[in-house]
């Protein structure tokens, strides 16, 4: 009566598997790690000296994605989420403006997973939909459904 | 710079549509199991034959031009070709359909001609392309599977002007281009860009988008040297095989899901933007020229509740919500009081574009395009104007 037990999904050979539709992530979990850690260190230097749009351009390049580098994407979102309280609200149309066209599409999608995790509404909700507005204003609806379809998710 | 020519021809939406060879009639899916024929008549599209044989919601349809046949496919999983043939009692030319056995066990979704009429290829939701050909010596129609790679739904198809390599794009995020070369049909093709000696199921290149996403139509350029793909990612994306470089270009609105090249240079795109686009380059470079809806001019003849005339304090927004919530019924705000209508001029998603007049040497003038808002529009391709700020319909 085993049979009953076994997956048999499992041996389904003909399964559409996540990496076939993209490509995992090339660099080594622990590099990555380490890479989000340093990042996290330059860009608290940087929002030291006041340069957000510089901080953006560090924590927004090469990010972390994929299956599993989970730590490594946590802290890369929180480094992310602490230059995006500490810009002014006046500062955020100039900021977006200067960003590159991956790193706006980035950033949306950070926007996004910020907005979805439970319980950041009351903390940083305010933040997020403000950028989350301005950005929509520069890159427009297409950078949004860039982050709906790319399956690199961050 | 001249205005497209809008029909309203059905309340549903219009699936796709086929013109036959002297633009005089077009064969349209109506979201049901039924071809329309519209013939035109003066200034208008009037109904003239229903042709009936599927099961299903007719997905695709195209119409030979120079063999007069219609291929129509279906999400009953299967295809009809139609022609034209006197009929036995009547002597009137009707409509004949002759099944062909796809042997796939999902729904087609798009169907497409050779350029040389003698076969033609159907994708579905099988994972695979059926290419068709005539066996004359069985009088049917035969079919042969394109299955690997292809990990997901085919949803669009288009051939190579050497009615041999064939360009398919697919919901597992890649456009590839196969050799679709039949024994008995085929002569052998001269070496492409794209290879030399390709039997069949040869991949002859494999392409993604880098943020992925269905890959929604795909199109190869006049000459056949170069493929573009529209995907579900915002994006165009335009492959030269010779460089090898792949020029990705990324739209602020909503993503296309219909495109046709007008020339070796330019190609028009439409989907869920409800408004054709131009892009045009060359092998240094491709970018977005501007739309073919012009909506600036539209706007101004839309404008409810501005009267020129009236001097000052009759004039102002608020008298006019107010004289509208009493005259016409129109509650909230004179912008607001047409804000079901769309500036552009399709009301909601293009689902297809099709080349419709050709200039001097094999380039397109003007194009066709169907909507999900049963309209029929037949643009200029040279009636270009810049893409506003106002993304089609969106109001931010």
């Amino acid at each position: 009566m085993s049979f009953r037990k076994i997956d048999i999904d499992a041996y389904d050979e003909d399964v559409l598997l996540d990496d076939e539709l993209c490509e995992p992530d090339p660099r080594d979990p622990a590099q990555v790690l380490s890479d989000a850690k340093q990042k996290q260190a330059a860009v608290r230097s940087t929002l030291a000296r006041g340069d957000i749009p510089g901080a953006l351009g560090i924590a927004l390049d090469s990010t972390p994605y994929g299956s599993n580098v989970e730590e490594a994407k946590n802290l890369t979102l929180q480094t992310v989420v602490s230059i995006l309280n500490s810009t002014k609200s006046s500062e955020i149309n100039s900021v977006v403006k200067a960003l590159s066209q991956d790193a706006q599409d980035t950033l949306m999608k950070y926007l996004y997973k910020g907005m979805g995790m439970p319980g950041w509404g009351d903390v940083s909700g305010s933040v997020l939909l403000g950028w989350h507005e301005k950005l929509t204003e520069v890159a427009g609806t297409g950078c949004i459904v860039r982050v709906m379809t790319d399956r690199r998710s961050v | 710079m001249s205005t497209p020519e809008v029909y309203s021809i059905a309340k549903t939406p219009v699936t796709c549509h086929a013109f036959n060879a002297d633009r005089s009639q077009v064969a349209v899916s109506l979201n049901d199991n039924n071809v329309q024929i519209y013939a035109k008549q003066g200034k208008e599209w009037i109904l003239s034959e229903t042709l009936s044989e599927h099961d299903k919601l007719i997905t695709s349809i195209d119409w030979a031009p120079n063999s007069n046949r219609i291929v129509t496919a279906s999400q009953d999983r299967n295809a009809y070709v139609w022609s034209l043939s006197p009929d036995p009692l009547t002597g009137n030319l009707v409509w004949k359909p002759t099944l062909v056995l796809l042997r796939i066990n999902r729904a087609a979704t798009f169907v497409r001609w050779s350029p040389n009429e003698d076969k033609f290829a159907v994708a579905s939701g099988a994972r695979a392309i059926a290419i068709c050909s005539f066996d004359a010596e069985n009088n049917w129609w035969v079919a042969r599977q394109l299955k690997k790679p292809i990990r997901s739904t085919v949803l669009s198809v288009d051939w190579h002007p050497n009615n041999v390599l064939l360009a398919a794009g697919s919901a597992d995020m890649k456009a590839r281009v196969f050799s679709a070369y039949i024994k008995d049909v085929d002569k052998r093709p001269s070496p492409t860009i794209w290879g030399e000696k390709l039997p069949f199921n040869t991949i002859c290149g494999e392409y993604s988008s880098p943020a992925g996403g269905w890959v929604h139509a795909v199109g190869f350029s006049p000459s056949g040297d170069v493929l573009a793909f529209a995907s579900h990612d915002s994006s165009i994306s335009i492959v030269y095989p010779g460089g090898p470089v792949v020029y990705n270009i990324r739209i602020s609105s909503l993503p296309y899901v219909t495109l046709t090249w007008t020339s070796e240079d330019a190609l028009v795109a439409a989907g869920h933007d409800c408004q054709p686009v131009v892009f045009s380059g060359s092998e240094q470079g491709w970018g977005l020229i501007g739309t073919l809806d012009d909506v600036t001019a539209s706007s101004a003849s839309k404008t409810h509740g501005a009267r020129t005339g009236t001097v000052g304090r009759l004039n102002s927004a608020a008298f006019n919500t107010f004289r509208n919530a009493d005259t016409r019924g129109h509650t909230g705000g004179g912008d607001t009081a047409s804000d079901t209508e769309l500036l552009t001029v399709h009301q909601n998603t293009i689902t297809s574009v099709r080349p419709y007049a050709y200039g001097g040497e094999g380039v397109v003038s003007r194009v066709s395009t169907t909507g999900v808002d049963g309209k029929l529009v037949i643009w200029d391709v040279n009636a270009v104007s810049a893409l506003t700020g106002k993304m089609g319909g969106l109001r931010v």
